[in-house]
Parts: C-alpha cells; structure tokens; sequence
C-alpha cells in the first residue's frame, strides 16, 4: 500500500525515443521511466531523506511524428551530419514522439518529516525542478504552460482512515484525467496462450501476443429464413474477433539473458568496468491502457522492478491484473 | 540436362553440391580457359572442402546479432538455443520452433559455406550433423580421419562467438538495477541487448503475410464487398516499419537481406481521443447522435448487440431442451468491459468538447438542452455567473445520466428492431435492462470524476 505519493503534473516531453524495442513503437518503455524514478532518487538533494519504491506514467497527450495516413507508418527522420570522409554516416532510424505525461511515485520516509504540509510542499516543487532539467525516454523536458492549480507538483500523504484514503484518491484522480495509464496484462498473455494450445499444441506465447496485438476480421455466414417469401438465404456478417476487451497494446518489459554473466571488466568495450555485464534480448508481454477514473487504488497503475535473476530474468511488473482478478 | 540422381550416400550429396558449384560458375566458360582450369582445381572436392573448412571462420551463425543495434557496431554476435532459454510466460526466442532458420553474419564472400552446411542428408542439415560431431558426417568429409575431424569441428565453430566477448560504443548497452538500492553503483548490470534476428524471421513472415499475402487479400476484398469468405484475415493497426542498414541491408545480415531491411514495429499507442477539430455542437439538441457515430462507440454498439444476441440463442436452446433459463450470463467479464469501455468513449467525448472555448454554449445557434449545456461546457460558469449558480443547483448529472441511457437503449432496440412493448420481446427487453443497468454502474464513476472536478474548481476559485 503506497503511504506518500509525489505528484509531477502535465511535463511535456519532445522528442522522447518513440522505438520502444525491436518489435514495438509508439510510448516508450516503462523502463525509461523506471529509469527517471532511479535518476531522481540518485540526484536527490542531501536534505531530502526519501526512498523512492515505483513509478507510474499517465499519458495526456501524445503526437509520435511520423508519417499522417496510409497503412503502415513511417517515421520522420532527422538529417544528420556527414562522417570524417564526407561520406553520410550510417545511421539507424529513430522515432520520435513529443509526449504531456503526469508521474506519479511511490515514495517512503527515510527521516524526512513527511506530516509537515509545508516541507512535503518544498519536497514537490524541487523534485519537480529537478525533472524539469532532465531527460526522459531521450526526450527533452519543455516548460509547463500555465501553473494552474491543476498542474502544481504535490506530495500526497495518504491518510490512515480508508474514507479519507478514498478521498484523496478520488480528488488525484480527477487531476490525472483526460488520460490513460499503462498497465500489465501478461495474466492475458497467458491465458491466450493456454487457449491457442488447447487447440493447437504447438501454439506458443508469440503466436497469442500477435493474436492480442492485431484486428482479427472474421466471416460468418449464417442461413436465416427471409421474413416474406419463407425461403432460407444467406446472410454474411463480418465481425471483429476480440478475445479480451480493453485497450490492449504490445509492449516490451525487460530483458532476457542470453549469456552467462561476466565479471565486472571482462567483456571489452564495456561502458562501465566496475558492473556485471550480460548480454540479453528483449522480453515482451501485453499491456493495457486504462482510464485513470477507473483504478481504484494508486498501486494499481504502479511499475516496478522484479527480476527473476535465477532464470537471468531482468523485468518490471505492475500489480493491476491482481486486482482485477481479485474483483 | 538430365535431372541429377538423388544423392545414394552423404558422400555423394557433398560431391554433388560441389560440382553444381563449379558448373555454375563454369558455365560461359570455354574448357580450355585458363580461369576455367584453375577453377577446376578449386573444385576438387577434397580442395574446395579444405577451403571451405578455413573460410568458415569468417562466418558466424547466430541467432542474436549486434549490427542491427547499429550498423558501425563490432563485437559479440550470438548463437543461442531457443530451447534452452528458459523466459516463462513472455515473449522471447524461447517461442521459435525446433527448425527455426538462424542468421549468418560475416563476410557476405563465404556465405557459400553456409549454404554447404545447410544441405539436409536424412531430414538433417550438416550443420547439425557437425555440431552433434556426427560419424557419418566425419567418415564422408575425407579419408583422412585426422583431417576430417577437424574439418568437421571448424564447420561447428561456426555457431561459436568469434574472439573475446565484446561490446561497442555503438551498441547498446543498458544499467539495470539488480538490488533494492538504486543509489548504490554497485546494485545495477550492465545489459547489452542484442537484436534477436532468429525470432524476427517468422515475425516478419507473419506480419508480411497479413499485409501482402493473397489470403488477406481476398479477405479484405470480401469485407468491402460484404461477400462470404472462407475464415478471416487481420489487420495490424498503426504498424510502422523501421528500415536496417539502409540501402545495404545485406551489411546488418543474412536475414536482414532476405528482409529487404525492413523491420516491423507493432504499436502501442494509447487510445487516440483528441481529434483534431471539435466543432461546438450547434443547431441540435443533443450531442449523443454525433456520440453514437464515433467509430469506436459504433463497434461496441456492435458488439454488445452481439452479445445480446448470443445470449438470446443460448436461451433458446435452453427452452427447446426444457431448460430453466440461466440466472447468470455467459460471459459476464465481456460485457462489463464494454459497457465500461462505453462509459470510457463517453469521458474521452466529454473532454474533447471541454476544450472548445469556454462559452460556446451562448452562441444564438446553440439549442442544447440545458443539462447538456451544464455537461459539455463547464467553462461557462467562470464568465457567466447566472449560468454558474443554475448549474450548481441543479441535478445535471443525474439528468445527462439518464438521457445516456435512453440514448444506448433507443440503439440498441433500434439495431436489433424490436419493440421493447411487445410482451412477445419480453426477453430482448429483459437483456437490455441488463446492460443498461450495468452501463447506469459504469456511468456513476465517470459522473464522479466530472463532479469532483467541479468541486475542486470552486475551491480553487475560493
């Protein structure tokens, strides 16, 4: 359960990194952000004792720039300049997306007097200085437009008594819309998966995220008596097959390994000697984009880092499908 | 020409291969060309496959590749078994089948190798049989058993990573956090991703095939024209294609060339629900026909009168079979998510037109009902005092409530062209109010997060 919740309202990001894996675009990864929430927490300013837990991303408004139209996209590419010899410089494509997005961070204590509205005033408005000045998903932050209310950073501390919890919820909520969240459904994932096997055994979990990630038009043909003449016809419908309602999107979560680990120095051209150092491969499950009215709780639309580092497993999780199922 | 005999030994296979090679090359050639004869001491087979087993080197089968991280990138490729990843439930190249194709980097001039070590001797290519460091295989390369033994183990090497491990500034290469303390330099990894090239293969495939392929192609053309069609075919919606090594995609791959470069990317875009122009609502007294003709809204229209009727059926084979009809319904997840994917259209809808220009509801065109106007034009009330105070007195929620679900229940008779009076539809009706009375729940929540911003508008204003 999150106790203290930064708020960072409405940050507009340019040209935030719109190729989010080698098999998906459109938003970045959540580890981009997950990788805001670790920066900041390592940038803190000495006087704020805070720990920082999970991250959570809504999305207000977004303009990938590629091109308008069509069938497939193509994204608006930048020119670059020419290498040593003149020659044009290999490049590898990129996709950008200009972004308005609120954070919203699970934070704790660690020694910080969080009961004072004043300090976790002070709090909120640094952290939202600092983010300011950052890059996120590659992107760069643009100065908010107007300081409305609506838009001030908050350091929310949830109350002990559930009604008032419900309260403040319902009162962030209402400042997170219009928009959607991001959040986990690998339950779906598998759940296709087990029912494509059931058909066909070699079916695999690739086979069910293609099936969740496209429109599937099917054709059914159905003999129906004519209401006049008595005579049986053909009438054709065709339909959109579904297998799960809501919005659900392809997403990446982490990575696999696909090496032993090496020892810090070992592998050459490391960009950093003193780690260990993997070689891996994208992981990918399903996510969801959900209207933040509908969350009942904070947690709910949360990312945060859990590895399986047994099965060399790197990846993020989100609590939503729990308590979904749980309903 | 005559057909070539299939090959009696593996020996034979191996020979043949070769001569095709040279016959190929050959072709245009006179005999008594000297290039021709010193082609044809290339092509001895004990000479060729001595070459072939040292240029190999040069070659690397894998099933992860770096260059399509970036095309300057040099150092560690990779192949790795699918079977022995062990990724669980997600995505990953644990998914690719046991006769997957795997990639060949390298100098593109020994790629002839690669195609030596793919000929199948019993439904096995010797690629396998040299990794497996089959006798067969062994006993068929040379005489010379010394010989034929290390040929065979250079033929392997060629899934084995060439030098030390390494990465590049080019590459990628991530910090991920592998403790509870990201302040701590010494809780992260450092990962190098590196581009599964193996399991894009039959993504591409796929992905191709729903595009170009003549079985989608019909598909849609039966769609357009309402015609009957065997099965169905997909769409991937906002599918976007990333070019690799740019007009070399032969510099990134093997199967980057076979690819013609070309990279799919499936979205995950958020739903889009800022058009781009709002046009304020004039002329008409309510905006829930313009709601009902928004794309999204007419496909959930459809697919709960589709469920409506599913449900009907079910019924009805239950009362020919003497059945109670069921208390509960089938499906009960399915619907709820649409009527709350409704509700969701209905926020989306609603914050579009809250950005027109505040006020827009005074214009002498405007003929809204008032609780409409109360809805769809909030500003007004920071401009227009009068407008602020009736608005605040009122029961505009409850009133936008229930013409919403008026609204649904008028097109969903009408789509389903029943009377809801006739006792004969008693059932129709019965489902109906079912939905309604689920999307009356789901609505309550989006008048909650519409109220609550009133609310805090007027402490805001305080």
């Amino acid at each position: 359960m999150i106790n203290h919740l930064l708020v960072l309202p409405r940050l507009r990001i340019q040209n935030a990194n719109a190729i989010s894996s080698p098999m998906t675009w459109g938003f970045p990864a959540m580890s981009a952000f997950v990788g805001v929430q670790q920066v900041l927490e390592r940038n803190l300013p000495d006087d704020i004792k805070l720990v920082f837990n999970e991250i959570g991303v809504v999305c207000h408004h977004i303009e990938p720039q590629v091109t308008e139209g069509g069938f497939i996209k193509a994204f608006h590419l930048t020119r670059n300049p020419v290498d040593k010899s003149g020659g044009t410089a290999a490049i590898v494509e990129e996709g950008r997306s200009h972004l308005e997005v609120t954070l919203l961070i699970g934070v704790e204590s660690e020694g910080d007097d969080l009961s004072s509205a004043e300090r976790r005033r002070a709090i909120a408005q640094t952290l939202f200085d600092q983010v300011q000045g950052m890059r996120i998903a590659g992107g760069s932050v643009m100065p908010a437009f107007d300081t409305q209310q609506r838009n001030r950073p908050e350091l929310i501390s949830f109350s002990a008594t559930e009604s008032e919890r419900v309260k403040q919820w319902r009162r962030l909520k209402r400042r997170l819309l219009p928009g959607f969240a991001l959040v986990l459904r690998d339950d779906l994932l598998a759940e296709h998966t087990a029912t494509l096997k059931a058909q066909d055994e070699s079916a695999t979990t690739l086979d069910a995220w293609l099936d969740l990630s496209r429109l599937n038009h099917e054709c059914l043909v159905e003999q129906v008596e004519d209401e006049k003449d008595g005579k049986e016809k053909e009438v054709v419908q065709w339909n959109v097959r579904r297998p799960y309602r809501g919005w659900l999107v392809p997403i990446p979560v982490g990575y696999g390994a696909i090496s032993d680990q090496y020892d810090p120095g070992e592998v050459a051209n490391a960009r950093d000697p003193s780690v260990p150092f993997r070689f891996v491969e994208s992981l990918y499950s399903i996510g969801e984009w959900v209207s933040p009215h509908r969350f009942q709780k904070p947690d709910d639309l949360m990312w945060f880092v859990e590895n399986d580092l047994g099965r060399g497993i790197y990846r993020l999780q989100n609590d939503y499908a729990n308590t979904v199922t749980q309903d | 020409m005559s057909e070539p005999q299939p090959p009696g030994s593996l020996r034979e296979l191996i020979e043949q291969f070769i001569h095709q090679r040279f016959a190929t090359k050959t072709e245009k050639m006179a005999s008594d060309d000297p290039a021709y004869i010193k082609l044809q001491e290339q092509f001895v087979p004990q000479t060729w496959l001595a070459d072939a087993a040292r240029r190999v080197s040069q070659l690397q089968v894998v099933t992860h590749s770096l260059k399509a991280i970036h095309p300057d990138a040099k150092g560690t490729n990779l192949y790795v078994e699918p079977r022995s990843l062990e990724q669980g439930d997600l995505v990953g190249s644990h998914c690719l089948p046991d006769d997957f194709q795997g990639d060949v980097v390298g100098n593109a001039a020994a790629l002839d190798v690669y195609k030596f070590l793919k000929l199948e001797w019993q439904e096995r290519s010797l690629l396998e049989l040299a990794l497996e460091n089959d006798d067969t295989l062994v006993g068929a390369l040379s005489k010379e058993r010394e010989e034929a033994q290390a040929w065979a183990q250079a033929f392997a090497n060629i899934v084995e990573p060439k030098g030390t491990p390494s990465s590049h500034a080019r590459g990628k290469q991530v910090y991920w956090l592998v403790n509870d303390d990201p302040t701590d330099n010494a809780s992260y990894h450092l990962l190098a991703p590196l581009y599964a090239t193996a399991l894009t293969n039959p993504f591409h495939a796929r992905l191709s095939e729903a595009r170009f392929g003549e079985h989608a192609k019909a598909g849609r053309k039966a769609r357009r024209d309402n015609a009957a069609f065997e099965g169905g075919y997909s769409d991937y919606l906002n599918l976007a294609v990333q070019k690799l090594g740019g007009t070399k995609p032969q510099n990134i791959s093997q199967l980057n060339s076979e690819r013609g470069g070309q990279n799919y990317l499936l979205a995950s875009l958020p739903p889009n629900w800022i058009s781009r122009d709002v046009t304020p609502p004039l002329r008409t007294e309510s905006v829930l026909p313009r709601f009902g003709r928004r794309a999204p809204v007419r496909q959930l229209i459809n697919d709960l009168v589709n469920w409506i009727k599913q449900n009907m059926k079910e019924d009805e084979r239950r009362a020919q079979s003497g059945k109670a009809p069921r208390k509960t319904y089938q499906d009960r997840d399915l619907h709820d998510d649409l009527t709350a994917m409704l509700s969701d259209e209905l926020l989306m809808f609603t914050y579009e037109l809250h950005r027109l220009t505040p006020g827009w509801s005074k214009d002498s065109e405007c003929r809204l009902v008032t609780a409409e106007c109360y809805w769809l034009d909030p500003g007004r009330s920071e401009l227009d005092s009068d407008f602020a105070t009736a608005r605040r007195r009122s029961d505009w929620h409850e009133d936008i409530s229930h013409r919403v679900a008026g609204w649904l229940k008028n097109t969903l008779t009408k789509r389903m062209k029943i009377s809801l009076d006739d006792p004969v539809h008693d059932f129709w009706a019965a489902q109906v109010e079912l939905v309604l009375r689920n999307f009356r729940r789901q609505l309550e929540d989006l008048e909650d997060a519409l109220r609550d911003d009133d609310e805090s508008l007027q402490g805001e204003l305080a």
